[in-house]
């Protein structure tokens, strides 16, 4: 039966979210974060980790929820209408996700439990300088070196590596694919750059002969990693659903109260059309996220085609929202305290991030047998 | 949550029995037209033929009463109904008939129970075919601005004036107007609604010459004509909802036109039909056009019509579960047009001067990419333009406004 609706425990999810989203990450905490040198973020991400929800796609036995991702994506847009920092995408959906596909039982025992209490956060630094999601590109090698490896390379635009204990660096192994390694960090011969500018939470992060034990290892490869990534992309289309939600709301209540030529702005046509492109990227991107999220949930198997429609979609919703905000809100949308330009840098930095629209629409194309 | 449509038991063999009917009685050579505008009178007169037949059976009207005339069947029996005929490229109805599909909503909600007895079973029964007369040369956009009046004269109103772009070409038994019935009282008050017998004396239509007729997905049934009143005497008994109530009786089928009816939740048959046209060039490594971004061109295609698809599924859905439908289906409607828009130029793009003949040699698909080129424009302003659309979604949505605006009337 079509049935379109949150189920009622999604649905107190979804409360229970917002109404921490709202005590903790408030405009002014925020802004604040833009200048923080992760001690505050750190502190916000315990406060999360005690409501339990970095355990939501952890399985049971491991201390988690064993939740859906249709459950992951209730929390994660709640999360973007702050916007909250991405530190929860990156650990417990992409890092979660990312180890149950690709690591081994050994593995999973001793890090998902860490992550389910909030005490493990993760960051994947699997992209490079030529910033193209292909195994063939990793240019970082791992070589044998005693019982273990070392590995050499940059990583560049990690997401929130420097709020993570744990990485995961993809490094091409001496067959000449690639292999997932767990690096705890801080370690000797790790360095971890902020990279300042119109981006949240990006880093570039060094590997100067690294070594790591052989244990350190994934079983899994690339395939894996990528199907990891497929998963956790509506989770993360979620996130920017709710954004363009929030940014919906500043630009409706804006348009309504702001007076010129003695009218409320949002009487003009020219400005209706804006706050209307933005209903129309917001609920486009809604119900293409949340199709896909059911899809993967319920195995279809066409679920990857969704999930490429639904990423090239939110991607470009979020971008374009912000800018049909910016026209509304003209001055008032660049002061930073008004808070309307964190959810331009956010998402700025997201449009590209697990692949660009473009990525996903060739992806979408080779889906579609094209 | 669940995306999927799916179906009892019950609803499986009704499929079944809806299937093997339509195998046995859908006209074969009125499958799948291109040009649904071109129909012949023999053709025509099948498809009036099909509509009896399914109105006999309670299929041509599903969801309305039996008392009535209508089906009395549930929303999911109409749609398998809208899907079976879908494989033989028919709509439901499977002709042009505003009047059932829009005006009969408006009976419902605001005829009396006399009227609903009077105009509905004939219309549910495929045995009247009714046309739509709402634009006036002065009332396109605005279309409050009606110019045609009705004047009350004892148990009779007389009408004179002229209605454009409505009907189709083979004529209709009835059809139902939007009139002036008080050329000096205050706008939106001064409107009735009527439903009008065509072979009343005085009443007269022509033809117009236009780039393209179909609409509705093959629901067309030939040419838009301008239809003329002069001194046409019309029963009191044909006002609906009361004298100067017009506007309010409309806003019920405006509000299914604007996006509410096209429930879209068929398959894409156009999309079908490129990506074979495509792949076919692909293998026969003879691409048709040197096309470099031919994949991202389909790609995007794609997307349009999965967001389509979503939006219209999403406003099924609110309807169903009786959750509030606001801005929803203007908003459907707007990327309808504007998506269709966009897929013309893709398949500009993708095909060339292929896309744009009907030639029995080179053209594509019988006909079908190059119908696609004229109806997607044609497409932008039935129901009201792409401007429109987004007037109502933002008096829907409260834009500049201190109260959102109200729906039309369903129920």
């Amino acid at each position: 039966m079509l049935d379109l609706a949150l189920t009622q425990s999604q649905e107190m999810l979804r409360a229970a979210a917002r109404e921490m989203v709202e005590r903790e990450y408030s405009k002014e905490v925020l802004l604040q974060l833009e200048s923080d040198d992760g001690e505050l973020e750190r502190s916000l991400w315990d406060k999360t980790a005690s409501a339990g929800w970095p355990g939501i796609l952890i399985p049971a036995k491991y201390g988690g929820e064993g939740g859906s991702l249709t459950d992951a994506a209730v929390i994660l847009e709640e999360l973007g209408r702050g916007p909250a920092p991405g530190i929860f995408f990156s650990t417990a959906v992409l890092g979660v996700l990312s180890l149950l596909e690709a690591s081994s039982e050994e593995q999973q025992a001793s890090i998902l439990p860490r992550i389910a209490t909030g005490e493990a956060g993760i960051a994947l630094a699997a992209t490079e300088a030529r910033y193209v999601w292909k195994e063939e590109l990793t240019r970082t090698k791992a070589v044998r070196r005693g019982d273990g490896f070392a590995l050499n390379g940059v990583k560049l635009f990690v997401q929130d590596a420097g709020n993570a204990n744990i990485l995961i660096c993809t490094a091409t192994l001496e067959g000449g694919e690639a292999g997932l390694f767990l690096v705890d960090v801080p370690l000797s011969g790790v360095s971890i750059r902020p990279l300042p500018g119109f981006l949240s939470d990006s880093f570039e992060v060094r590997l100067d002969g690294v070594e790591v034990p052989e244990s350190a290892l994934m079983p899994g490869g690339w395939d894996a990693l990528d199907s990891a990534v497929l998963k956790a992309l509506p989770v993360l289309s979620a996130y920017q659903v709710g954004a363009c939600e929030r940014v919906f709301e500043m630009t409706l209540e804006y348009a309504n109260s702001r007076i010129q030529f003695g009218l409320p702005i949002g009487r003009f046509q020219r400005v209706q059309d804006h706050v209307i492109q933005i209903v129309n990227l917001k609920d486009a991107a809604r119900w293409t996220t949340y199709e896909a999220l059911w899809k993967l949930d319920e195995n279809k198997p066409d679920a990857a085609a969704a999930v490429h429609v639904c990423a090239a979609v939110a991607r470009e919703a979020y971008y374009q929202a912000c800018n049909a905000a910016h026209e509304v809100h003209a001055g008032l949308g660049i002061m930073r305290e008004y808070g309307l330009t964190l959810h331009t840098r956010m998402s700025r930095t997201l449009y590209h991030y697990l692949g660009d629209p473009a990525h996903h629409k060739a992806r979408l194309a080779a889906e579609l047998g094209l | 949550m669940n995306f999927e449509l799916t179906f009892t038991t019950e609803q499986e063999a009704f499929r079944v029995e809806v299937r093997s009917w339509l195998d046995e009685n859908a006209p074969k050579e009125m499958e799948h037209p291109a040009d649904p505008g071109q129909l012949s009178a023999e053709g025509y007169r099948k498809q009036r033929q099909l509509g009896r037949d399914l109105g006999e059976k309670g299929w041509l009207y599903p969801t309305y009463p039996s008392e009535y005339g209508g089906g009395g069947l549930s929303a999911e029996e109409a749609l398998i109904i809208e899907q079976e005929l879908d494989r033989h490229g028919f709509t439901l109805p499977p002709y042009y008939d505003s009047g059932g599909k829009l005006g009969a909503a408006s009976i419902m909600v605001w005829g009396t129970e006399e009227q609903k007895r009077h105009f509905l079973p004939s219309i549910f029964r495929g045995e009247v075919r009714t046309w739509q007369l709402l634009t006036e040369p002065e009332a396109g956009s605005d279309l409050a601005n009606v110019q045609t009046t009705a004047r009350r004269d004892g148990d009779e109103y007389v009408i004179n004036g002229q209605k454009i772009y409505v009907g189709s070409t083979h004529g209709a038994e009835m059809s139902w107007i939007l009139v002036n019935t008080d050329p000096g009282g205050a706008r939106h008050q001064n409107l009735s609604w009527f439903m009008v017998p065509m072979d009343l004396p005085g009443v007269s239509w022509a033809p117009m010459d236009l780039l393209f007729a179909g609409n509705e997905r093959g629901a067309a049934s030939g040419h838009k004509q301008t239809v003329y009143f002069e001194n046409v005497r019309l029963p009191a008994f044909n006002l609906i909802g009361g004298e100067n109530n017009g506007w309010r009786v409309a806003g019920t089928h405006l509000e299914l036109e604007h996006g509410l009816m096209q429930t879209s939740l068929r398959g894409d048959s156009l999309w079908e039909r490129v990506v074979r046209l495509y792949t076919e060039a692909q293998e026969r490594c003879e691409p048709i056009m040197d096309c470099p971004d031919a994949s991202t061109l389909l790609a995007d295609m794609y997307i349009d019509s999965q967001i389509g698809r979503l939006l219209h599924m999403r406003n099924y859905w609110l309807q169903r579960t009786g959750r509030p439908v606001t801005y929803h289906g203007p908003q459907a409607y707007l990327h309808v047009k504007r998506s269709a828009l966009r897929t013309a130029k893709a398949l500009h793009k993708l095909f060339g001067p292929y896309a744009l003949t009907t030639d029995a040699d080179v053209g594509l698909e019988d006909g079908h990419v190059e119908v696609q080129q004229r109806g997607s424009i044609v497409a932008q302003h039935p129901g009201g333009t792409v401007e429109i659309q987004k007037v109502i979604m933002a008096r829907r949505l409260g834009i500049g406004r201190a109260e959102p605006q109200k729906s039309g009337r369903l129920k």
